[in-house]
C-alpha cells in the first residue's frame, strides 16, 4: 500500500455514497488518538521489550513480532505532550507506514469509529500550532453515557514514518 | 564441501550454459523477425554478439578450446552482421542455430581439452566463415530488386555497395551504360565521362564488359545511379558514348534461394543429424545448477529461525510434564526426538548457508582485464598474481566486494606501481607485481590488495590532512606513522593530488572504507615507502547467521559476533590505568584498551565491578576490550535489521531473536572500534541520558 493511499483515507472520497471513514481510536496518556482503520494491520498484547540504548526518548524499544523486529512508538513523547498518569503498556497496535510496520504502544484500544467528513476538523483549516503528525482532529460520542464527547487525535501514519526516520 | 576446482567448473558451466540458452532465445527472436520480413533491432542482434563474445571471454579462462574457437568465428560473423556488412538469410540463421547445439555438446564433455571428443569443429567454423564472407543474398536487401546479376554484385567493393544501397533508397533509378573506350586512352576518357555525369547521376561502378571490345578498345559497363529520367538521360549519353539502359526494379522476383552450395560440402554432411547419438543430450542442461533469488534464500533462513522457535516451545511444554511417572518413559523418547529434530535443524541451516556460497574468483576473474588494460593506459607494466580464488564467501558479500576491489585494484596501478623507467632506476624489475590473495582467518575471509610500488608518503598524507583542513597542526602532531596513512580513509583526501582518469573519479578510500564497513568488515593499510602497500580487507564469511557470544550489559542481553571475539577475560578494576584519556588494562604485557559498554550504552551494570569480564575483540590489526556483566553463552543468530527508524542509532548491527520473543540486539564492532579509535563522532546520546 502506498503512503498516498493511507493518507487518503482520512480524505473523504467525493465518488463515494458512503463517505465515512473507518478509524481506529486508541487511547495513550491522557489522549484519545485516530489511525485510519486500512492502516492497522494487528493489535498485540505486548511482547517483551528490549530497549535500544542511544535512540530517541520516543522509542521505547523493539519487539519480536514473528520474527520480525519491529520498532516501539510512545506517542505522547513523540507529540511532545505531557502524561499524568502513566498506565503500564496495555496493547501494541502495529501500523503500516509505507515501508514497513511499526508498533505503537497504546494503554487501551477505545473503539472503531465510522467518522463522517463532516465531524474531522482538518489541521489545515485550524489556526492551532499542532504537530505534523496530525491530520486534524474530530468528535466522537463517549462510549459511557452521559460523559461529554471524546476528541480523537486523528494521526497520519506516513507522516509518522518521515518524522521517525 | 565438494572439491574447489569442481565449484570454479560448475560455476563456468552455469555461466556457459545460461549464455547459451540466452542465445538460443536470441535467436528465435531473430529467425522470427527474418520470417516477417522485418529488420531486426539493432540491440537484438548486440545482445547475439555479446553472449556469443561472453562465452568466448569464459570458455577461454576455463580452457574450453573449441567452444572458443566456435564462439570466435561466430563473433566475426556477428560482427559483419552488426555492422551491416553482411545479411540475414537462412544459411546465416543456419549456422547460428548450430551453433547453440554445437555449444551444447561441447559442454557436455567431462575434458574440456578432448578434441577428439569434438567432431567437425574445424569444418563448422569454415561454414560459418564461409556464410560470413558470402556477399550479402537475400530478398531483403533492395540490391536483389533489380537485375545488377549476381557477376556484377560480387565484385563490388564494400563502399560501392554501399553507395548503390543508398541511392536506391534515395530512390534513385539505376542504369547501366555501355561504352566503348579507347584503350590507350582509357583514364582520360573515364574522367572525362566522370566531369559529363556529375550533375546528372553518380557512377556506383564500372566494369569490363565480356562482349564488346577488340585490341584496341575496351566496352565497359558503367553502373550509373541517377534522378534524371530517362529519355533525357539517354538523349545525354547515347550520341557519344553508347547505350544506356534502365535497369528495372523486379517487384516480384522471387528471391534468390538461400546459397546454400556456399557452405562447403564437407560442413554440410557435419550439420547435426536427428540420429546423432549426442543429439540427447544436448537437449538437457548441462550443468545440474539453478539459479535462485538471494532473497528466497533469506526466506528459507527465516523459516529455519522460526522452526527452532517451535523446537523450544515444544521442549518447554515437554519440560512442564517432567516428574509425572506416569509419563516417564514418553518423556525420554520426546527428549530424543527432540535431540534428533534439533541436529536436523542445524544441518538444514548449514547447507543453507552452504548453497550462499561462491568462490571469490567469481570477482577476481574481473580484473584481469581491468589490470591488463589499465597498465596500458598508464603505460606500465604490471603483472597480476592471483592466490585464493576458490575462497568461498556469502555471496550477497561476493557481490558488494567486486566494486570497492576495483578500486583498490585501480589505485594500486594508478598510485602505486611505478612507471617503468622509474622502476629501471630503483633497480627494481620493470614488471611490477599486483597480489590479490584471499584465504579464510578463523570465521572471517582475509582479501589483500598488494602492490610492489612506491608505497605511501605518511608524511605527506599528515600534510596533506593539514592543509586541506581535516586535520589541525596541533593535533597531527601526536600522530603515530600507522595513524598517519590511515588518514587516507578520511573523506576528501586522495593520495594523489592531480586527478587521473583511473581513480580520480571522485570515489576515495573513504568511500571504499565505509562499504566494507557496512558488510562488517574492516580495511587496514601498510605501507613502505619504496617497497610496496597493502591493503587487507577482513570481513565475515556471511551476513546472514552468525555464530555470537550472547552477554548481558545491566538488564540487557546482547550479542557480539563471535568473529570478532579473541578471548574473555574476568575484569580486574585495580589494574585499570588511563592513558592519554583512555582506560587501559595490561595484558600479557601489552596495552590493550577498554570500553565499559554499561557506560557507552548509559546502562547501570548489575553487578560488581570485580566480578565482571573483558571481552577482547579484534579488528584488522587493532584491539579493544569490552567490559561487559556476564557471559551467557554461545549462540548461532539471525541478525535481523532494526529497520529505518532505528538505522540511525549507532552502535548496533540489528538484532537477534534468541526465542520466546527475546530479543538480543547485535553489537556492530567495526563501527564501535571506529567509534572508540577514530572518534568520528562524539556521543552525546548515551552521555546525556545516563
Amino acid at each position: 500500500m502506498t503512503a498516498g493511499a493511507q493518507r487518503a483515507t482520512l480524505v473523504p472520497d467525493p465518488a463515494s455514497e458512503d463517505a465515512a471513514i473507518p478509524v481506529l481510536a486508541v487511547s495513550a496518556g491522557s489522549e484519545t488518538y485516530g489511525f485510519p482503520l486500512s492502516t492497522v494491520r494487528e493489535i498485540l498484547m505486548p511482547p517483551p521489550l528490549t530497549e535500544v540504548p542511544r535512540s530517541a526518548k520516543h522509542f521505547l524499544g523493539v519487539i519480536a513480532v514473528r520474527g520480525e523486529i519491529i520498532t516501539l512508538v510512545d506517542l505522547p513523547t513523540l507529540l511532545n505532550l505531557e502524561v499524568l498518569d502513566r498506565q503500564p503498556l496495555g496493547r501494541v497496535i502495529l501500523v503500516d507506514v509505507g515501508e514497513e510496520l511499526i508498533g505503537v504502544a497504546v494503554d487501551r484500544v477505545v473503539q472503531v469509529s465510522q467518522l463522517q467528513p463532516d465531524e474531522i476538523e482538518y489541521a489545515s483549516t485550524m489556526s492551532a500550532d499542532l504537530s505534523e503528525y496530525v491530520v486534524g482532529v474530530a468528535r466522537v460520542p463517549s462510549q459511557s453515557p452521559g460523559d461529554a464527547d471524546e476528541m480523537v487525535i486523528l494521526i497520519d501514519p506516513r507522516a509518522l514514518l518521515g518524522g521517525l526516520t | 564441501m565438494s572439491d574447489p576446482r569442481d565449484n570454479v567448473q560448475q560455476e563456468f558451466l552455469a555461466e556457459a550454459q545460461e549464455l547459451v540458452e540466452a542465445l538460443s532465445r536470441d535467436l528465435l527472436l531473430l529467425d522470427e523477425a527474418h520470417q516477417r520480413a522485418e529488420r531486426p533491432a539493432s540491440s537484438l542482434i548486440n545482445g547475439i554478439f555479446r553472449s556469443v563474445h561472453t562465452l568466448k571471454g569464459i570458455a577461454g579462462m576455463f580452457g574450453y578450446k573449441h567452444v572458443g574457437t566456435i564462439a570466435h568465428a561466430l563473433e566475426d560473423l556477428l560482427d559483419d552482421l552488426r555492422l551491416g556488412r553482411a545479411e540475414i538469410g537462412d544459411p546465416l540463421l543456419d549456422v547460428l542455430f548450430d551453433s547453440v547445439e554445437r555449444f551444447q555438446r561441447l559442454l557436455a564433455l567431462e575434458d574440456p581439452q578432448a578434441a577428439e571428443e569434438a567432431p567437425g569443429v574445424d569444418a563448422y567454423v569454415a561454414a560459418v566463415r564461409s556464410v560470413g564472407t558470402q556477399p550479402a543474398v537475400e530478398d531483403g536487401d533492395p540490391l536483389h530488386q533489380y537485375a545488377i546479376g549476381q557477376a556484377v554484385l560480387s565484385v563490388l567493393t564494400e563502399y560501392e555497395e554501399h553507395r548503390l544501397r543508398a541511392c536506391i533508397r534515395e530512390g534513385m533509378q539505376l542504369y547501366r551504360l555501355r561504352a566503348t573506350f579507347d584503350l590507350t586512352a582509357i583514364d582520360d576518357s573515364i574522367e572525362a565521362l566522370r566531369d559529363v555525369v556529375h550533375d546528372d547521376a553518380e557512377i556506383i561502378t564500372y566494369l569490363p564488359s565480356l562482349e564488346g571490345g577488340n585490341d584496341e578498345s575496351i566496352e565497359l559497363v558503367v553502373l550509373l545511379a541517377s534522378r534524371v529520367p530517362e529519355p533525357e538521360l539517354k538523349a545525354h549519353f547515347e550520341g557519344g558514348y553508347g547505350t544506356v539502359e534502365a535497369i528495372e526494379e523486379q517487384k516480384h522476383l522471387p528471391t534468390i534461394p538461400p546459397n546454400l552450395t556456399s557452405i562447403p560440402p564437407g560442413a554440410q554432411s557435419l550439420l547435426p543429424q536427428p540420429e546423432d547419438e549426442m543429439g540427447q543430450a544436448s537437449l538437457r542442461s548441462v550443468a545440474n545448477s539453478v539459479r535462485v533469488d538471494i532473497r528466497k534464500l533469506d526466506d528459507l533462513m527465516n523459516v529455519v529461525g522460526e522452526l527452532a522457535l517451535v523446537r523450544s516451545a515444544v521442549g518447554r511444554a515437554v519440560a512442564g510434564l517432567d516428574g509425572d511417572p506416569k509419563h516417564r518413559h514418553s518423556l525420554r523418547e520426546l527428549d530424543r526426538l527432540g535431540r534428533g529434530f534439533e541436529r536436523q535443524l542445524s544441518e538444514l541451516r548449514t547447507r543453507i548457508l552452504d548453497v550462499r556460497m561462491v568462490p571469490l574468483g567469481q570477482v577476481f576473474s574481473k580484473f584481469g582485464r581491468i589490470v591488463r588494460q589499465a597498465a596500458r593506459e598508464h603505460d606500465k607494466q604490471v603483472r597480476l598474481v592471483v592466490t585464493g580464488a576458490n575462497t568461498e564467501m556469502d555471496k550477497l558479500i561476493v557481490e558488494e566486494l567486486a566494486d570497492p576491489l576495483m578500486h583498490l585494484v585501480r589505485n594500486a596501478i594508478d598510485h602505486g606501481i611505478e612507471s617503468v623507467d622509474t622502476r629501471m632506476r630503483l633497480a627494481k624489475p620493470a614488471e611490477g607485481t599486483l597480489a590479490l590473495n584471499a584465504y579464510h582467518k578463523g570465521r572471517n575471509v582475509v582479501i589483500e590488495v598488494e602492490d610492489d610500488g612506491g608505497g605511501m608518503n605518511a608524511q605527506k598524507l599528515r600534510e596533506r590532512a593539514v592543509s586541506r583542513g581535516l586535520l589541525t597542526a596541533e593535533a597531527s602532531q601526536d600522530l603515530t606513522r600507522q595513524d598517519m596513512l590511515n588518514l587516507v580513509f578520511l573523506p576528501g583526501l586522495s593520495t594523489n593530488v592531480e586527478v587521473t582518469d583511473l581513480s580520480g573519479r571522485g570515489v576515495g578510500m573513504d568511500v571504499v572504507k565505509t562499504n566494507i564497513l557496512r558488510m562488517g568488515g574492516v580495511v587496514s593499510i601498510a605501507s613502505e615507502q619504496g617497497i610496496g602497500t597493502k591493503i587487507t580487507v577482513t570481513l565475515p564469511i556471511t551476513l546472514a547467521i552468525i555464530r555470537a557470544l550472547i552477554i548481558t550489559v545491566g538488564p540487557r542481553l546482547f550479542a557480539l559476533p563471535i568473529s570478532a571475539v579473541r578471548e574473555a577475560i574476568p575484569f580486574a578494576p585495580q589494574d585499570v590505568r588511563t592513558i592519554q584519556g583512555r582506560k587501559v588494562i595490561t595484558m600479557r604485557g601489552e596495552t590493550l584498551p577498554i570500553c565499559d559498554l554499561a557506560r557507552l550504552f548509559g546502562l547501570r551494570g548489575a553487578k560488581p565491578q570485580e566480578s565482571r569480564f573483558v571481552i577482547v575483540c579484534e579488528m584488522g590489526n587493532r584491539e579493544l576490550g569490552f567490559v561487559v556483566d556476564e557471559l551467557v553463552g554461545q549462540e548461532d543468530v539471525i541478525t535481523k535489521s532494526l529497520g529505518s527508524t532505528l538505522s540511525s542509532v549507532r552502535g548496533f548491527a540489528g538484532a537477534a531473536d534468541l526465542g520466546d520473543q527475546k530479543l538480543a540486539l547485535v553489537l556492530d564492532v567495526p563501527a564501535l572500534f571506529s567509534e572508540y579509535f577514530d572518534g568520528a563522532e562524539a556521543l552525546p546520546s548515551a552521555e546525556a541520558r545516563a
